[in-house]
């Protein structure tokens, strides 16, 4: 028992980490649009709370807690309040499978006249061998809260937008899994940690130059076609621009959460982000990398900071952790910027357009992905 | 056991934080003062004239389903896709890739026959 | 009490208790949910049985896709005189508890006449193993049982058509103006 209560605590404490860093996120994310937004725009944006408006949702968050909380007429209390609750869970449970930096290997150690270690150190709530499947599982569960919203309201402008917003998503679900299947043929696993191991050899040719950059193996040199499908169906399945449909304002209001304000309101703004997280999180998994530096193996990055900061090695483990954790992160929010970039770049589809593109341009374009992918695997001898 | 430990713990704790968020909420915001109107069904402003239940295309059915006929075979490509490897290492390369050749030219055809029958239009 | 106890006791509890709530409620909307966390249950119920690519599946087939298709055909149509059909009558009351009953006996019969021939190994496979494990399905689906899983693609396109044939007649929204 005493290993599984030193484990229980330790997975506790990353649940709560990693749960509360991606919320904490959020704030940040909505200022990046708000600004990012005002600078495509050529205007300010929040500019007066704070330096540079940065505490500008801190400001929001107050006046949210203010707002009159009441439920409407015909609302369907349970499911109406459960909704926004439900918005939360499946970005939370799969961002917490996707490895955020190396696991670091602390060895023993003396302190305090106690021996300690050696401890494997992962940095992710849990790992599941899994790990694609799992996150595809968890993430099919979004529809849920889009119809519970739409339906606990009994508004029209609810229940209209959240048969669109479930339709569209599950619609682009398909997209989405096909165009991760020429990634899994070409990694052979489900593991992120695998997958990431996998990039970290070297780039040994692109493009008919031969070359040797270390850590480089991206998977978006196998897989170009597969990344664009995959990304473009992130857009639909977060229910952004140009995909956003469901909360097209000039035919539905607000879509599935018309009737919702204050703070639920900001709770399903917290499960929209969540999700932008999550798939640019699996992008820069799946497809860039990970926490990798393009030129560096984790361990010259480790013997690197040992040298220049003069630390022993669990202390540099440490520091390279944290430095890894940076690299995903300006990786992540580069992709999270395109979201706010595309944004302004394209105009809204329409419905049927949506639909058409959904299922006979990206399905079709997926599958051939997959063939392609199959048939250049077993030209070139990959295995 | 312990990463299922951990994806039900924060399974819970994310429902139990969500929960403590909306009852902050309630205790928080200014005191309600229920009116008519204001429990209304919004309709951009207009008295309301529907009670939420109305009549929807049975396109969203359909899309439903072939959605999870679809969702079935692309589950059934993901062993396969993590196992072509070490089919194509064993010298069954070509057979594996034709096993699902023939499981994708079904699929294609379904696809094609769906396109070509304009179940997946709207118009 | 150890930790796999523990979280099966979480689980078997969850599963009995909303499966049950699929029967007893009279709103077929939250018969439908409770029927949707059933299955997100029985998903995690196959994390712990090591069964994790199962697992994955239930939780993507059926908690992702049959069962948003069931509340969102419920939610589609207005069901007010269903529901009333469906609570307090006695006829729906007695059917209630025959099938019950009947499944009941069927399971009772099932552990009885079944060989338990499973069992889960004690330590925890490695993410590694939990791969290794994949790639088994995979050899025995795609060698032993390749005929079943053609056969099951035509199935599935078979159940394409009738579906687009069902939603077409009959004049609905998309039949045929002719």
């Amino acid at each position: 028992m005493g290993q599984d209560a030193f484990e229980i605590t330790i997975n506790t404490a990353k649940m709560l980490v990693i749960f509360l860093l991606m919320v904490q996120l959020v704030p940040v994310l909505v200022w990046i649009e708000r600004r990012g937004s005002a600078f495509i725009q050529s205007r300010l944006g929040p500019n007066r709370v704070g330096p540079l408006g940065l505490t500008q949702l801190l400001a929001d968050a107050v006046k949210f807690l203010q707002k009159e909380e009441f439920l409407p007429e015909h609302g369907q209390g349970l499911i109406f309040y459960a909704a926004p609750v439900m918005a939360l869970i499946p970005a939370a449970l799969a961002f917490a499978s996707i490895p955020l930096s190396a696991p670091i290997h602390i060895n023993p150690f003396l302190w305090n006249g106690h021996k300690f270690g050696p401890y494997d150190f992962e940095f992710q709530s849990f790992h599941f061998g899994v790990g694609i499947v799992y996150v595809l599982g968890v993430s099919s569960l979004g529809a849920y809260s889009l119809l519970m919203a739409g339906w606990g309201s009994s508004n029209k402008f609810s229940l209209m937008g959240a048969l669109r917003a479930s339709a569209q998503t599950i619609s682009y679900e398909l997209a989405l899994g096909l165009s991760l299947v020429g990634a899994i043929m070409v990694f052979g696993t489900f593991d992120f940690s695998q997958m990431i191991q996998f990039q970290s050899q070297p780039l040994t040719s692109l493009l008919g130059v031969h070359m040797s950059i270390p850590a480089m193996n991206w998977g978006i040199f196998y897989q170009p076609l597969g990344a664009l499908l995959y990304f473009a169906s992130t857009f639909a399945e977060t229910n952004r621009l140009p995909f956003d449909l469901p909360e097209a304002e000039g035919e539905l209001v607000a879509g599935y959460h018309t009737e919702y304000g204050g703070l639920k309101m900001l709770m399903f703004y917290i499960g929209e982000y969540g999700h932008m997280m999550v798939g640019s999180a699996l992008m820069v998994t799946f497809y860039f990398g990970g926490y990798l530096i393009p030129g560096l193996t984790v361990a010259q990055v480790h013997s690197h900071l040992a040298t220049w900061l003069h630390l022993g090695a669990n202390p540099a483990a440490i520091v390279t952790a944290l430095a890894l954790h940076v690299v995903f992160f300006i990786k992540v929010f580069f992709f999270l910027w395109v979201f706010v970039w595309v944004r302004w770049t394209l105009p809204r589809f329409r419905y049927d357009q949506l639909m058409d593109l959904g299922w006979k341009t990206m399905l079709p374009w997926a599958l051939a992905n997959v063939l392609l992918t199959a048939g250049w695997m077993l030209f070139k001898g990959m295995h | 056991m312990m990463p299922l430990f951990a994806a039900l713990a924060l399974l819970i704790f994310v429902a139990i934080f969500g929960s403590a968020l909306l009852i902050v909420a309630k205790l928080l915001s200014s005191r309600a003062k229920p009116s008519k109107v204001k429990s209304e069904s919004y309709e951009c402003g207009l008295p309301e004239q529907t009670t939420g239940n109305t009549k929807t295309p049975i396109k969203f059915y359909l899309t439903a389903i072939l959605f999870i006929l679809f969702d079935i075979e692309i589950i059934f490509m993901y062993p396969w896709a993590v196992s072509f490897r070490e089919f194509a290492a064993r010298g069954a390369g070509l057979y594996i890739f034709g096993v699902m050749g023939v499981f994708l030219f079904v699929f294609i055809f379904g696809l094609f026959w769906e396109v070509k029958s304009r179940a997946l239009d709207w118009e | 009490m150890d930790l796999t106890t523990i979280l099966f006791l979480v689980l078997a509890f969850l599963i009995i208790t909303f499966s049950a709530a699929v029967v007893i409620l009279p709103n077929p909307i939250y018969a439908a949910l409770s029927l949707a966390v059933t299955m997100i249950s029985l998903g995690f119920m196959y994390f712990l049985l090591q069964a994790y690519f199962i697992a994955g599946v239930q939780l993507i087939v059926y908690a992702g896709a049959v069962m948003v298709l069931f509340v969102m055909v419920l939610m589609l149509f207005d069901l007010r005189k269903e529901i009333a059909a469906f609570s307090g009558s006695k006829f729906s009351s007695l059917l209630k508890i025959l099938c019950g009953l009947f499944f009941t006996g069927a399971i009772i019969i099932a552990i009885r006449q079944g060989v338990i021939a499973l069992s889960v190994s004690a330590g925890e496979p490695t993410p590694a193993e939990q791969i290794e494990m994949v790639k088994n399905l995979a050899l025995r689906l795609f060698t032993q049982y390749v005929l079943a899983f053609e056969a099951l693609g035509v199935l599935l396109l078979v159940v394409a058509v009738g579906v687009v044939a069902v939603a077409r007649s009959r004049g609905g929204t998309h039949a045929h103006h002719n």
